[in-house]
């Protein structure tokens, strides 16, 4: 259902703002796939966990079954609050898959990693890795999309937009929950844009 | 004469049944409330519970393969690690808190001294992955495991197929901490109506519910809660215990309450194991506390006891020792050879 474009790890781009950047590690889990129609809901996907990693393009390619018969798509970016605090899961939950934070428990909803020609740090490297499921630190995101499509429904991830309203200048290094977290968190969701 | 025979045939089956019931994996002892770990999602089993033993006392767990969960949690200790304040991990470095002691787990919510930790299944992911603990990645512990015939073989019994992952690692390390339920102390019997306190302790027990049950609360000896005792902040360790969780300021300086369970065995006391006694632990009580913003409101009003009540009150605190847990050969050092 979501095609990644031309995005690969390590390339070298250069963004509108003229930075070079360099993406070394991006992955992130969205949840609760649910379909609506005018508002009610029409399919839940069970079990609805994916975990979207560049290493693996297909990861990026998700196959649900679902009804016809819906109008809008609703999904999140992140892990909730309820497996969040289930014990030790498997699959793609699985603590070995590097979303996890050990010294305080919680999934990362979304690691991000690279070089910004922007970033004054140790070889201009940033990390975001975002995530929070409690009060008042719950980066958890809920989108909602109009499906026109209701075959292959494509969704733009541009991160592109994610740099240009992030100041990776000062705001380069996140690896906890917090409130700063949890506005990059809001930051992300919107460069999830349906074509 | 023959008679008589068939009689006790008939009470040696309900004998059987008896002991058949003893043997349950765990039991929530009379009187005691509901756990609250999920065994749903994780239903002892035997295998498991051995697993996971096995592991809890398999240095395999760490970077360097020198430590094991059970350095700091001995089995003879209540789990916990005597004579070191401060617990300390692979090449000899120190932490900043005093390992608790492990029993009763399944009715606590929340994990570590500051609650960092959700939920069992996850806490063994702390220490491992602790640069002054374990030092090592759950990844790398999988990869280990997956290597290793004798884990292969024991994985297979358990899960019925031999590959090691972090959910079974996990949940096994779980299945072995949940079955050390102690409930079998003098206290117990006490309260089961089977035996009684000693004059002293008696005292002593009155003394304990007037000061100090309203943080340290029947049956578990906590309230499970956090709450700041009025300790003095350690200069060097500047550890402010659940803020660094919460990033909430009514919270500086509180640490979750722990268990007086087995007391006599678990020294030194508090999060950063200042008191080597009992009787340091009761002077700070009386004369120590000092009056930060968030001290416990428990606390707020003296504590009053003159030396005499506090032999009385450590009296009644030895009759928590349950040696029947501290020597429980089902919990100690088990290997794969085994």
């Amino acid at each position: 259902m979501i095609a990644h474009q031309s995005l690969k790890l390590d390339s070298l781009y250069t963004l509108f703002n003229k930075d070079s950047i360099r993406i070394t590690n991006f992955k992130f889990y969205i949840s609760n796939f649910t379909f609506l129609k005018n508002g009610q809901i029409v399919f839940k996907e069970k079990n609805s966990f994916h975990l979207l990693d560049l290493k693996d393009t297909n990861s990026f390619k998700i196959h649900i079954k679902s009804p016809q018969n819906y109008t809008q798509i609703q999904f999140c970016i992140g892990i909730d609050s309820v497996a969040n605090s289930a014990g030790a899961m498997g699959g793609i939950l699985d603590p070995t898959k590097g979303m996890y934070w050990t010294w305080q428990n919680g999934y990362i909803n979304m690691k991000l990693e690279g070089t910004s020609s922007a970033c004054k740090t140790r070889n201009n490297e940033f990390v975001y890795h975002i995530g929070g499921y409690q009060y008042p630190f719950n980066s958890l995101q809920s989108l909602i999309f109009k499906a026109v499509n209701k075959q292959n429904v494509t969704i733009g991830i541009e991160l592109n937009k994610f740099f240009s309203d992030v100041n990776s200048n000062t705001n380069h290094t996140m690896m906890s929950p917090s409130l700063q977290a949890v506005k990059l968190a809001e930051i992300f969701k919107t460069i999830f844009v349906i074509e | 004469m023959k008679i008589k025979l068939l009689l006790i045939l008939l009470i040696f089956t309900g004998l059987m049944s008896f002991v058949a019931h003893k043997d349950l994996l765990f039991f929530a002892p009379k009187k005691w409330p509901k756990p609250v770990y999920n065994f749903t999602n994780n239903s002892l089993d035997k295998t498991k519970i051995k697993l996971g033993r096995i592991l809890f006392y398999d240095p395999i767990l760490s970077k360097n393969n020198t430590i094991s969960c059970a350095n700091c949690h001995s089995p003879y200790n209540a789990f916990t690690h005597v004579d070191h304040a401060l617990s300390h991990g692979i090449g000899d470095s120190i932490g900043i808190r005093n390992s608790p002691a492990l029993m009763n787990l399944a009715w606590h919510k929340s994990f570590m001294w500051d609650g960092a930790v959700n939920h069992l299944d996850m806490q063994a992911l702390s220490p491992i992955s602790h640069l002054d603990e374990m030092g090592e990645t759950i990844e790398n512990v999988v990869l280990k495991l997956q290597q290793s015939n004798g884990y292969k073989r024991l994985f297979y019994k358990a899960y019925g197929d031999s590959l090691a992952t972090g959910e079974r690692v996990l949940k096994s390390i779980s299945q072995f901490m949940l079955t050390l339920v102690s409930s079998n102390s003098k206290y117990d019997s006490v309260i089961n109506m089977k035996a009684s306190f000693s004059i002293q302790e008696k005292k002593g027990y009155t003394i304990f519910l007037k000061n100090c049950s309203s943080c340290h609360t029947e049956p578990l000896f906590t309230n499970l809660n956090f709450e700041n005792n009025g300790l003095s902040l350690d200069k060097d360790l500047k550890d402010y215990g659940r803020i660094k969780v919460t990033q909430s300021a009514k919270d500086s300086l509180k640490f979750k309450v722990p268990t007086l369970r087995n007391i006599e065995f678990t020294y030194p006391y508090m999060h950063d194991g200042r008191f080597k006694t009992i009787g340091e632990v009761l002077n700070h009580y009386t004369d120590g506390i000092i009056h930060y913003k968030t001290l416990s409101q428990l606390l707020q009003k003296k504590i009053k006891l003159n030396a005499d009540e506090k032999v009385d009150l450590t009296t009644f605190l030895l009759t928590l020792t349950d040696k029947s847990f501290l020597f429980n050969p089902k919990f100690g050092y088990l290997n794969f050879r085994q």
